[in-house]
């Protein structure tokens, strides 16, 4: 009886010593993103699908104002680019040398990243409406995503790997049911860099 | 005099109009050389393969532009189809085998049982040979390949070109209309043309130019 008496009060201390010292990660890691005012970065998307033997490879770059401004931009092998200035939504593709806005295909889903996206770069990762946070402190320090109901037939879970440079995101994991899966790598991120709104408004 | 002139005249017409009417293949090609034959399928992969494209995809107007992944196993006849966003979003997966198209995945508007009919026939058309032997082949002096197929419900597959000058395939319904004419052009990456155009006619128009991203054995 002694022994099972001790070893509760080793398990409840163990688990008081180890909240507080999450939540102070916790805390520094939302204080980390608090100064953000602007993001841009280049990334590289390599999609893993079943039926490739190599990932689909693709290049792009991203601005954010935060904010609600966000450009998500492919270079390559299609050029396209996502436009969010408010709840307004536009998309474009570069097709025989003129953009042209897209048809609508899969819009809702393309929102939902759009917002996704953008609150992680603001460290809101407890804000998301269809994801429930764990954090990790690491190092590397990430926050993994677990979607709730209706979004887990399509993805199981995000991870976001955190940079060792406060409020900075190096990569992010999207992992998807049947053995799919998307890895996006940021690059040369500058933080709080200034850029013309217009890249917001026009492709 | 002036009659017979007349008559001589309408018979001309007639032949001209004759000679119009039927195909130039079907009078000049007969089975060919048995070396030559080999020439009627170069333009389809033999062994297990797989790609990437960029696809711009014109209908009625409206431009779309999509990722597309196609894998092969010409041995089984077996094709699977992947249209993606930029974005990596599957809109369309299907599979297409001896046993018919079986839709694992589709997104509005790619989402109809046209859709998905129409896609994979096109699939087919580019990469897996038809399933008979060409009626009528020939080589001609340039290298050129002409080759002939007619299928059992009498619609007619015509195949011309060579490795350098490019290929062209096109599709005749039963009433010898072509209702699809496709473009393909080199350089040709593990036996996969570099960039492709196919136009449809019948029975919606629509456009496809596709360009080889990633090609791998």
């Amino acid at each position: 009886m002694k022994k099972i008496l001790f070893l509760s009060v080793l398990v409840t201390m163990g688990l008081l010593s180890a909240t507080p010292a999450l939540s102070q990660d916790w805390i520094s890691l939302k204080e980390s993103f608090r100064n953000i005012r602007s993001v841009k970065a280049e990334f590289v998307q390599k999609r893993y699908l079943k039926i490739l033997t190599k990932p689909l490879l693709s290049e792009g770059k991203l601005f954010l104002y935060i904010p609600d401004s966000l450009r998500w931009e492919y270079l390559n092998p299609l050029r396209s680019v996502m436009l969010q200035k408010g709840n307004t939504i536009q998309i474009y593709n570069f097709s025989e040398g003129v953009w042209k806005p897209e048809m609508a295909q899969a819009v809702e889903a393309r929102r939902m990243v759009l917002a996704e996206i953008s609150q992680w770069f603001q460290g809101r990762f407890d804000e998301s409406k269809a994801f429930k946070h764990l954090y990790s402190p690491g190092p590397p320090a990430r926050v993994t995503m677990v979607p709730g109901e209706g979004i887990n037939r399509f993805i199981l879970r995000i991870e976001i790997v955190l940079s060792a440079k406060p409020g900075v995101i190096d990569r992010v994991e999207i992992e998807e049911p049947e053995g799919s899966r998307t890895s996006i790598e940021f690059r040369n991120v500058e933080i709080n860099s200034s850029f013309s709104s217009e890249v917001f408004e026009k492709p | 005099m002036i009659r017979r002139k007349g008559l001589n005249i309408c018979l001309l017409g007639f032949l001209i109009l004759s000679a119009g009417c039927a195909p130039i293949s079907e009078t000049t090609l007969r089975p060919g050389s048995p070396n030559d034959l080999p020439g009627c399928y170069a333009i389809f992969p033999v062994g297990p393969w797989e790609s990437v494209h960029r696809i711009e995809a014109t209908f009625r107007g409206n431009s779309s532009s999509l990722l597309g992944v196609t894998t092969g196993e010409p041995s089984e006849r077996r094709l699977q189809s992947l249209l993606l966003t930029p974005e990596g979003f599957i809109l369309f997966d299907a599979e297409l085998s001896e046993g018919g198209i079986a839709v694992r995945k589709a997104v509005a508007p790619f989402d109809s049982p046209a859709f998905a009919r129409g896609l994979m026939e096109d699939v087919s058309l580019l990469f897996l040979p038809p399933q008979v032997k060409p009626t009528a082949w020939a080589k001609e002096t340039d290298g050129t390949m002409i080759c002939n197929w007619e299928d059992r419900d009498d619609s007619h597959t015509e195949i011309t070109g060579s490795m350098d000058g490019g290929w062209r395939i096109l599709r005749q319904n039963k009433k010898g209309k072509v209702i699809k004419k496709i473009i393909l052009n080199g350089p040709f990456v593990n036996g996969l043309a570099s960039r492709i155009e196919l136009r449809a006619f019948k029975p919606a128009p629509y456009r496809l130019r596709m360009i080889l991203v990633q090609p791998s054995p």
